[in-house]
């Protein structure tokens, strides 16, 4: 089955769910409306999948119209096998989340809750498709408000504070990439034929002097360092993570750090060798701190859902070290544990928000012995701890793998891969002291009398659990269809990255 | 003074008899009668003056030609009808619609009569278009004192509240002084170039250039004139109290439509009548602008009044335009960035403002930000229109806000003040944290037992809600705008 303009539709069906969901206000009608959406929204990213070709580089399905004519800006959109599988992945749990949340999680302002969601779900796909740098700002921005209100509103005690540092910190970054990608603007050219279209950005690149590249790839980074997030710029996620309902958890740990990654991997390395190789020891020792340092704060927490924010910070270590080592493996595996991130994480904090629910405790010292009691429950999340603490055979190993294999490869500044692939490789076995020492003082020992009569999974969170449990035993066993579909675009990219001189025609 | 003198200035003709109008049918009309009628007249007045311009081709269409061209003068030399010109009148006449629409129920609220309301409104209103048409200093000075002059009665205009006899008192007496100031400097100007002509000022100052010691003094005295009336830091004490002690309404109008008229004055006199020097004096916009916007934004942090928080964000949002007008070298792309800022910062922060009308507000202290809690659950749609204005305020698309901040940083760059555009990016954090704090207190907060009761005037949540759209839809598709902004810079910025 083949659908025209398949992107567009994409971003343009959460806009059109918005509209019966302004006419019928009813809580009921909210959740229906919202699921069918977002329902579709699935469907048609699938068939955005099986309409792209495996094995080609360039960007597929793309769209172009006048925008903005008198700045060169237009509406862009394309995929390429970076991207592909972010967008399914971003819309599979954003249906996670609306399931998950219509099953009685969100019992306040329902139509509004559904509202921001489709919202942010145009947001986080449009920065996923973007070809145009002006269009990638705008989704960029249009994610932050949704997921202000949703931490905001249906969030935890310490709410406000969190929601309003969460988007501070992202807010510094991005204003500042603003004024990075209005630099680039102005440097791609004389008054008239200026142009954000990234082709047209990577076929002009050995213009940008050196100084240009230094600047304007801090600028840039810093944003994408932000919302990924790098050590030292974490300090928001435990917070927001902490504080947000479990739909907002899963979005903003499955789908809104991705768009930092990606946005390294798909503007800062093509346009800005120079500057990669300039920053590239920084990001590699932040990348490696982040990794120990989040394992290391991970094994201390007391709360679980902090637990599951810090490792967050450990696993996008692995792919900002993935991505920096700057070979295909480690650049495979960057965007592998992206996906994985997204699946297991989005996974493991369901599960948590399922247990949370039921106990209202999130204490580690508080829970125990639900082992005996939710043989359902431990099963599944039992699956999703092992993934995340990267058992082999499970998906969470496949990316680490690649990513470490191309760590030991790196062979650049400061100290080669030799030295930071096995301090990487203690971040692994610290992700199984955490995540083990974890399970075992929430599934095993002693059960509380309160939680005896505690029910297990309910239908439609198994529902929910199923295809991410799927997805990850699928991706772990053959990863390989993935592989092939992720690796051209990224072997081109890393080329790019590799030789500033290299001039490539990008359709 | 011919008859296509006449027809050039048709819309502030139409202004001017309406204002007139006004006067006569509020002597003759009831209290009640005239609170209903005279919206009513003052609308249709201005619709009429908006779309006055097009109307020219039948009474001439020699007209439309210069009128198009925009070289010819009008009334010998003292106004001319450029495409800048026409861009100044289409905003203030906007304006002053949008502050006429949402007036009503708080006139009637408040006891504020609405004869000497919307009297005043116009005046100011014709006077700020003057500034617009103005090719001479005699002109822009008549037009500035036209249009402050009735904005001092604004504010004074609840005579039993002390709070608007300050506002009132500190405006008339800073605002006097400023005038002084720029007079002074203007006649500096002359006494340079023996003309008051802006085409002559700039020839006399390009040759006698920025060495020459008068010309240092008139350029200062100007500057700080005009700083005075556009609120640039340090010239900006005024603006916090007369915003916070007028009515509200008056202050909505007060916080935009002044700035643009002094930002429309600022590009006539200090842009196109500097000629070259404007490329050596733009280093000190520059510091003004980085001066305004983070004073501005530091002292709005800590206000727990929202009017007065509005204030100075008005101020912040100064130091914005202020960055574009620094980046003049860059070119028509500046001066079309000053333009966009300034409608859509019209159209926004009037929105702002007027979006508090929907509080009883005591006295005129104001609305604490405790009586924000709990607002969307208390007015849904007055929640959301608010939230769009302040997100369009903060500058994060899609809204109309953002894009302007975008055209701003962009000559700033090209004009080579990096480190202005770093200043105006961390300006709109600070910025993003109290005005987000608002929409925290509307939509994350639950009501006080005990909050004052809200009013809705069916009037007013229509206008905002129209306004509210535009200002998304601008945001998404900003191009037309951004298109006639770039032709009105065109006269004044080749």
């Amino acid at each position: 089955m083949t659908i025209d303009h398949v992107l567009t539709l994409l971003l343009v069906v959460p806009a059109v769910g918005l509209i019966p969901l302004a006419i019928f206000r009813d809580a009921r009608s909210a959740k229906q409306i919202a699921i069918v959406t977002t329902f579709v929204e699935l469907v048609l990213s699938i068939v955005m999948l099986v309409q792209f070709h495996v094995g080609e580089a360039d960007f597929q399905l793309v769209e172009k119209a006048d925008w903005l004519p008198s700045l060169g800006i237009r509406y862009f959109v394309g995929v390429d096998g970076v991207s592909v599988l972010l967008v399914p992945m971003t819309t599979l749990l954003t249906f996670i989340s609306v399931l998950y949340s219509s099953g009685g999680a969100i019992k306040e302002r329902v139509t509004e809750f559904m509202a921001a969601f489709l919202l942010l779900e145009i947001g986080m796909v449009g920065v996923f498709v973007s070809l145009d740098l002006f269009l990638f700002y705008v989704m960029f921005e249009l994610m932050l408000v949704p997921m202000y209100l949703i931490i905001g509103i249906w969030g935890g005690p310490r709410r406000i504070y969190s929601t309003l540092k969460f988007v501070i910190f992202t807010l510094a970054g991005s204003l500042l990439m603003l004024v990075g990608i209005v630099a680039i603007w102005l440097a791609s050219g004389p008054e008239g034929s200026r142009t954000l279209s990234l082709p047209d950005l990577i076929a002009m690149r050995n213009h940008f002097s050196k100084d240009f590249q230094f600047w304007v790839f801090l600028a840039m980074g810093l944003a994408f360092a932000i919302k990924l997030p790098m050590f030292p710029f974490h300090t928001w996620l435990p917070d927001a993570h902490v504080e947000a309902p479990t739909a907002g958890s899963i979005i903003l740990a499955g789908v809104l750090l991705k768009a930092g990654g990606y946005g390294f991997l798909r503007f800062a390395l093509p346009l800005f060798p120079v500057g990669t190789a300039i920053w590239l020891p920084v990001i590699i020792v932040l990348s490696v701190v982040a990794i120990l340092y989040g394992g290391a704060v991970s094994t201390v927490q007391k709360d679980l859902k902090k637990l599951v924010a810090y490792s967050s910070v450990a696993h996008m270590g692995f792919v900002t070290l993935g991505i920096f080592v700057l070979n295909t493996q480690g650049a495979v595996g960057a965007v592998l544990q992206m996906l994985n991130h997204g699946f297991v994480t989005g996974a493991l904090f369901l599960f948590v928000g399922i247990q949370y629910e039921r106990t209202h405790r999130r204490v580690i010292a508080d829970l125990g012995g639900l082992a005996h009691r939710w043989p359902l429950y431990t099963a599944f999340f039992g699956v999703f701890v092992l993934a995340s603490l990267g058992l082999p055979g499970l998906n969470g190993f496949v990316s680490e793998f690649l990513v470490l294999l191309g760590t030991f490869q790196f062979g650049g500044d400061p100290l080669g891969g030799l030295f930071w692939g096995p301090l990487a490789a203690l971040g692994v076995i610290l992700a199984a002291v955490y995540l083990l020492w974890m399970f075992q003082r929430v599934m095993y020992g002693p059960v509380r009398e309160a939680y005896k009569a505690l029910p297990d999974l309910s239908p439609i969170e198994v529902a929910c659990a199923v295809p991410l449990l799927i997805l990850t035993v699928a991706l772990g066993v053959f990863p390989q269809p993935a592989i092939a579909i992720i690796e051209p675009s990224l072997d081109r990219i890393v080329k790019l990255a590799l030789d500033p001189t290299l001039q490539v025609a990008l359709k | 003074m011919t008859g296509t003198d006449l027809i050039a200035v048709a819309p502030e003709i139409i202004v001017a008899l309406t204002a007139g109008l006004v006067v006569v049918a509020d002597a003759a009309l009831s209290r009640s009668a005239s609170r209903r009628l005279l919206p009513v007249l003052v609308a249709a007045g201005l619709v009429v003056a908006l779309f006055a311009p097009a109307i020219w081709p039948p009474f001439g269409p020699s007209v439309e030609v210069f009128v198009r061209k925009g070289t010819t003068p009008f009334f010998g030399g003292f106004v001319n009808v450029d495409p800048f010109a026409n861009f100044f009148r289409a905003v203030f006449v906007v304006l002053a619609l949008f502050a006429t629409v949402v007036a009503p129920s708080y006139l009637e609220r408040k006891n504020v009569p609405a004869g000497e309301y919307y009297a005043t409104l116009l005046f100011s209103t014709l006077g700020a278009m003057t500034i617009a048409l103005s090719t001479d200093l005699i002109t822009l000075f008549v037009g500035l004192e036209l249009m402050t002059i009735p904005i001092y009665v604004l504010a004074g205009m609840q005579r039993r509240d002390r709070y608007s006899n300050e506002a009132a008192l500190k405006y008339f007496l800073l605002g006097a002084f400023s005038s002084a100031l720029l007079v002074y400097g203007f006649a500096w100007l002359f006494g340079i170039a023996g003309s008051t002509r802006f085409v002559d000022i700039a020839a006399a100052l390009g040759a006698a250039g920025l060495a020459s010691g008068p010309t240092i003094v008139a350029l200062s005295l100007v500057t700080v004139g005009l700083g005075f009336k556009a609120a640039v830091v340090p010239f900006h004490q005024w603006t916090p109290d007369a915003y916070d002690g007028a009515p509200t309404p008056a202050t909505a109008f007060m916080s935009v439509g002044p700035k643009a008229a002094a930002f429309a004055a600022i590009l006539r006199v200090l842009v196109g009548g500097m000629g070259p020097l404007i490329v050596d004096w733009s280093t000190v916009f520059a510091v003004l602008a980085a001066i305004t916007m983070t004073a501005g934004n530091v002292v709005a942090l800590v206000q727990t009044n929202t009017k007065r928080m509005l204030a100075y964000s008005s101020i912040a949002h100064t130091g914005y335009i202020l960055a574009a007008v620094a980046a003049t070298q860059a070119g028509a792309a500046a001066g079309a960035a000053v333009l966009f800022y300034v409608f859509a910062y019209g159209l926004m922060n009037l929105g702002a403002f007027a979006s508090l009308l929907y509080f009883d507000l005591e006295g005129t202290r104001g609305a604490t930000l405790d009586e924000m809690n709990g607002f969307a659950r208390r007015h849904g749609l007055g929640a959301l229109v608010f939230a769009v204005f302040l997100i369009s305020l903060t500058g994060i698309p899609p809204t109309v806000g953002f894009v302007a901040k975008f055209l701003v940083i962009r000559p700033v760059l090209d004009a080579g003040y990096a480190w202005l555009a770093v200043i105006l990016a961390l300006n709109a954090v600070l910025a993003a944290f109290y005005y987000l704090r608002v929409v925290v207190r509307m939509y994350m907060y639950d009501a006080d037992s005990g909050a004052p009761a809200l009013v809705s005037p069916r009037l007013l949540s229509l206008s905002l809600g129209v306004s509210a759209i535009a200002v998304v839809v601008l945001g998404i598709l900003p191009n037309s705008l951004y298109q006639w902004a770039l032709d009105a810079a065109a006269p004044l910025l080749p």
